[in-house]
């Protein structure tokens, strides 16, 4: 009896389930109406299910009975489930909008005075191997850096200068981290370069101006550099220059990777062969060491360790106007070190931690005629960060910061030294929020404190961004900036305050398929600057009283496009800019900022050669400069700059680069000012001497090997 | 006595049970492998792949119909008119998924490295430095993972070809790796019988390599 119940049961049961389809229908929508095809829609749990049709409707048979969660799926979108009852035969379902998920390839980005390169993101300007490429740079970052829209070379500093800003008002970051002394130590009037090897990096980030609040203490610009992740494979690479030679070994596996190199640098053999303009006594050398470790933790955490330390030299004569002979003799040796560590991972649940230290230390030893200076500086910067997803549309990044900072000077022969040490403290917060995925508004704050001036400050930070076509970006960017003057103006007045900046800028940017257009305006003003008198040498009575502005616009274009194998760039920048500082008493032009600066840069790959070309073609209109034989401030202007450069490698093997550069082909005599006497001569005329190259042209040529122990490539090799 | 052993039969029954084939998933599945032979537009392409997708969904301890999702995104990537990037993070992300479930498989990281191979294509000019040598170090792993599976050679070969031509250099590994492919389809095929839902695509590649030798 029991049994044939249970059949019945059972019998009665399967009958159910074979006549209980229902045959679902209905229609997807994108949050406009329109239809959405390919969307998965199925009952939860179950394999029935089937996918939107073009015109977004769907229909299918299900087996399932009872209340079951239908659900709505495809990649890009927000899933949704809704609940169903299944019991009639034919069940039909509203029309369902399925809503977009916010991420960085469909929403809008915030280009105002921001220029990126890197393999990652969307809206790069440059590909981190463009700086390698980039004939004019010499494999140096900031050199590539020159041919962007905004910058101006200045061929005897060789530092980044951006629109009417000088080389101090560039704050250089690796990994958020600040670094002090980025730029080699050098001899005036003799171009130095980042100390940092571009292969380090896989993506730098420059803004011209009204940047994140993350970065402070740099009037015109921030320079992030960003370090490589994981190395991928355990490999040896060897270059050997006509300046000297390195090697560097890698080890890696799937959780951490070591990177040690040693390079080292002597311009003695090249300077030998090649005539040049200065009278070396001792060309310039150099060795460093570096260590760079990545290692994945569990649960996606990444912890990296970079270090480096250097030392180098020179020694030259520097003529001196009004003066017979040699001149001067400068003997400058530099010890340098830098490291740094940090940590970040993100986690399930929106939040980004990044803590961060770094440490950098610089020391000098110049002696200039009898006069023997010894300059220390040390910069620790300690750094906790975090970033907040509440929602697709809605993040906030807030951080704190503490900054040790101390400088000395000391004239060894006569033991007298001044020095200061400062601390200070930030905390910034920056908040983005996208209204639509064409609108993007971005609001931050950043305060400031210091313990040695006495002070603090809040710099208020604004930009937003719209897309106004498929391709096409307007954004605007204004905010204050602050900074302490250079150390070694501090160090004769603690009490000198911060000068202030103000931008605005307006950007366009329009990206397509290989080729980039972006144009840029801009309105900076400068309060609080330093004044003094008497001569930079020897500057009297420091006070925070000078000002300023620089406006104007630039131009950039890049192709990839339009000729095969061909990469090429144009950029214009216009620059208007006065300003009152230093030792002058009227508003002039700055000597670092020429009104118009062009650049072009061509890269062509001939595959049956194997070979890149590039050249790369700058031109200003000269630098300005005050001639005492003439009333005036900043009375006088140089011809104009131009440099074109070439540069040819070739890839014989995957794993062989042959690379060689000239740099100004053409021999162009570029001076960058004069220096006069200080004392007019017998007939009353103050006497000059151009400042010029270091040589007409620099040559370069070099041998890249890659060694590779790759089990597999063993393994092929055996085959 | 006859309780323990009752309960040990029991346990034993139940561990069979577990192991032993769901069939409706070796049907939905049987079926979706089906029809990815049919695929002749991004719109089929996306329908089959949700088909996996469902499969991947109900069953989320199985690796099997994530790669297959993964496997379809990448070649609807290559060969249809869609946005390349886009389908090939995509496919990236659903790999990666089975990665999870199936860590240190040949397959899936063979998979993987198809991926990766994709991305390199579509801007070779600025990824080639940085991607070749990961998708030859993935192609290395996956064959290090399973020596006898044929995609993991085959793709080293494809791989390896580009790279020569690339470099004006001989073929000759490329060609015998491809050989190698070859003779692992052949050993493949022989274990393919009706149920069969393990991967057995990319005989055609080793084909066109080893023509490319000729």
């Amino acid at each position: 009896m029991k049994i044939r119940l249970i059949l019945l049961a059972y019998f009665f049961l399967s009958q159910t389930l074979a006549f209980g389809q229902t045959l679902i229908s209905g229609k997807v929508l994108d949050e406009k109406g329109n239809p959405l095809p390919g969307v998965n829609v199925f009952i939860k749990g179950s394999f029935d299910g089937t996918s939107s049709d073009t015109s977004g409707a769907f229909e299918f048979e299900t087996t399932e009975t009872g209340d079951q969660l239908l659900a709505f799926s495809m990649m890009g979108f927000k899933t949704q489930e809704i609940y169903v009852a299944l019991s009639a035969p034919k069940l039909e379902i509203e029309a369902l909008k399925l809503v977009e998920e916010y991420n960085e390839m469909n929403t809008v980005t915030i280009s105002a005075g921001a220029m990126e390169a890197s393999d990652e993101k969307k809206s790069v300007i440059l590909r981190p191997l463009d700086i390698v490429t980039t004939p004019s740079a010499m494999g140096d970052i900031v050199g590539a850096f020159q041919t962007l829209p905004g910058t101006s070379t200045v061929g005897n500093d060789g530092r980044l200068f951006v629109r009417g800003g000088d080389a101090s008002e560039v704050g250089i970051y690796i990994d958020g981290m600040r670094v002090g002394n980025a730029y080699g130590t050098t001899a005036g009037n003799v171009p130095t370069r980042t100390r940092f090897n571009p292969n380090l990096f896989k993506g730098t980030f420059f803004s011209t101006g009204g940047y994140s609040a993350e970065f402070g203490q740099a009037l015109s610009s921030a320079l992030a550099l960003n370090t490589k992740d994981l190395a991928i494979r355990s490999q040896g690479d060897l270059s050997l220059m006509s300046v000297g030679g390195g090697y560097a070994h890698t080890l890696a596996n799937d959780k951490r990777s070591i990177s040690i190199s040693g390079n080292i640098f002597d311009l003695t053999p090249y300077q030998a062969l090649v005539k040049q303009n200065f009278d070396w006594e001792r060309s310039p050398y150099g060795l460093d060491l570096e260590v760079a470790a990545q290692h994945k933790l569990n649960k996606g955490g990444l912890l990296k360790v970079l270090a480096r330390t250097e030392t180098g030299g020179m020694k030259l004569w520097q003529p001196q106007p009004g003066m017979d002979g040699k001149g001067i003799l400068v003997d400058l040796t530099n010890n340098y070190t830098y490291a740094q560590t940090n940590w970040r991972k993100t986690y399930e649940n929106g939040w980004t931690l990044f803590s961060g230290v770094s440490f950098s230390h610089n020391k000098d030893f110049i002696s200039y005629d009898d006069l023997d200076v010894e300059r220390k500086n040390n910069l620790t910067h300690v750094k906790f960060s975090t970033i907040k997803d509440f929602s697709d549309r809605f993040s906030a990044k807030t951080g704190v910061e503490y900054f040790i900072h101390d400088y000395s000077e000391k004239l060894v022969e006569e033991d007298l030294d001044r020095s200061f040490e400062e601390n200070e403290a930030y905390l910034f917060t920056e908040w983005d929020w996208y209204l639509t995925k064409k609108f993007v508004l971005r609001g931050g704050l950043r305060a400031g404190h210091s313990k040695l001036v006495v002070d603090q400050w809040l710099d208020p930070r604004a930009s937003l961004a719209y897309k106004i076509s498929e391709f096409g970006t307007l954004s605007l960017a204004a905010g204050r900036f602050h900074q302490l003057p250079v150390d070694n103006f501090r160090v004769l007045d603690v009490t000198l305050k911060n000068s202030e900046s103000k931008h605005l800028i307006l950007n366009y940017l329009f990206q397509n398929d290989g080729r980039t257009f972006r144009a840029e305006t801009f309105y900076k003003s400068y309060d609080q600057l330093v004044k003094f008198e008497g001569y930079p040498q020897n500057p009297q009575n420091l006070r925070n009283e000078g000002s300023g502005f620089a406006k104007g616009f630039d131009v950039f274009f890049r192709d990839q496009k339009t000729f095969k194998n061909t990469d090429y760039w144009v950029t214009y920048s216009f620059v208007d800019s006065e300003r009152s500082y230093n030792q002058f008493e009227t508003n002039v032009q700055p000597d670092f900022a020429p009104t118009h600066n062009f650049s072009v840069v061509v890269k062509h790959f001939i595959v049956k050669l194997k070979s890149q070309l590039g050249a790369s073609y700058s031109f200003n209109d000269g630098y300005t400069y005050t001639d005492p034989n003439f009333s005036g401030e900043m009375n006088s202007k140089t011809s104009a700059y131009q440099n074109l450069s070439i540069s040819w490698s070739y890839l014989p093997k995957p794993n062989l680069i042959i690379h060689a550069a000239v740099t100004n082909v053409l021999g162009t005599e570029n001076i960058f000012g004069y220096s006069f006497a200080r004392n007019p001569n017998e007939q009353g005329q103050f006497e000059s001497l151009p400042i010029g190259q270091t040589a007409p042209r620099f040559l370069f040529v070099g041998v890249f090997l890659t060694l590779s122990k790759d089990k597999n490539a063993n393994q092929l090799n055996n085959l | 006595m006859k309780k323990s052993l009752f309960t040990f039969v029991l346990s034993l029954m139940w561990i069979t049970l577990a192991f032993a084939a769901d069939p409706a998933y070796e049907n939905a599945m049987k079926k979706q492998i089906a029809a990815m032979s049919t695929i002749q537009s991004a719109d089929e392409s996306q329908s089959v792949a949700n088909g996996f997708l469902r499969i991947a969904e109900a069953k989320s301890e199985e690796w099997l119909p994530l790669y297959y999702a993964a496997y379809i995104q990448s070649t609807a990537a290559f060969r249809f008119e869609v946005n390349k990037d886009q389908f090939f993070d995509q496919a990236l992300e659903l790999v990666n998924k089975a990665d999870k479930i199936a860590p240190n498989n040949s397959e899936i990281t063979a998979l993987k490295g198809y991926i990766i191979m994709g991305k390199l294509s579509v801007d070779p000019m600025n990824r080639g430095q940085e991607m070749s040598p990961l998708a030859l170090q993935t192609f290395g792993k996956a064959i290090a993972l399973d020596k006898e599976n044929p995609r993991a050679t085959t793709l080293m070969a494809q791989m390896e070809l580009g790279m020569s031509q690339f470099f004006g250099s001989g073929p000759e590994k490329a060609c015998g790796l491809a050989r190698v492919g070859l003779e692992l389809y052949a050993k493949e095929e022989t274990k393919i019988t009706d149920g069969y839902l393990l991967p057995a695509w990319g005989k055609n590649l080793a084909e066109q390599v080893a023509n490319s030798c000729k």
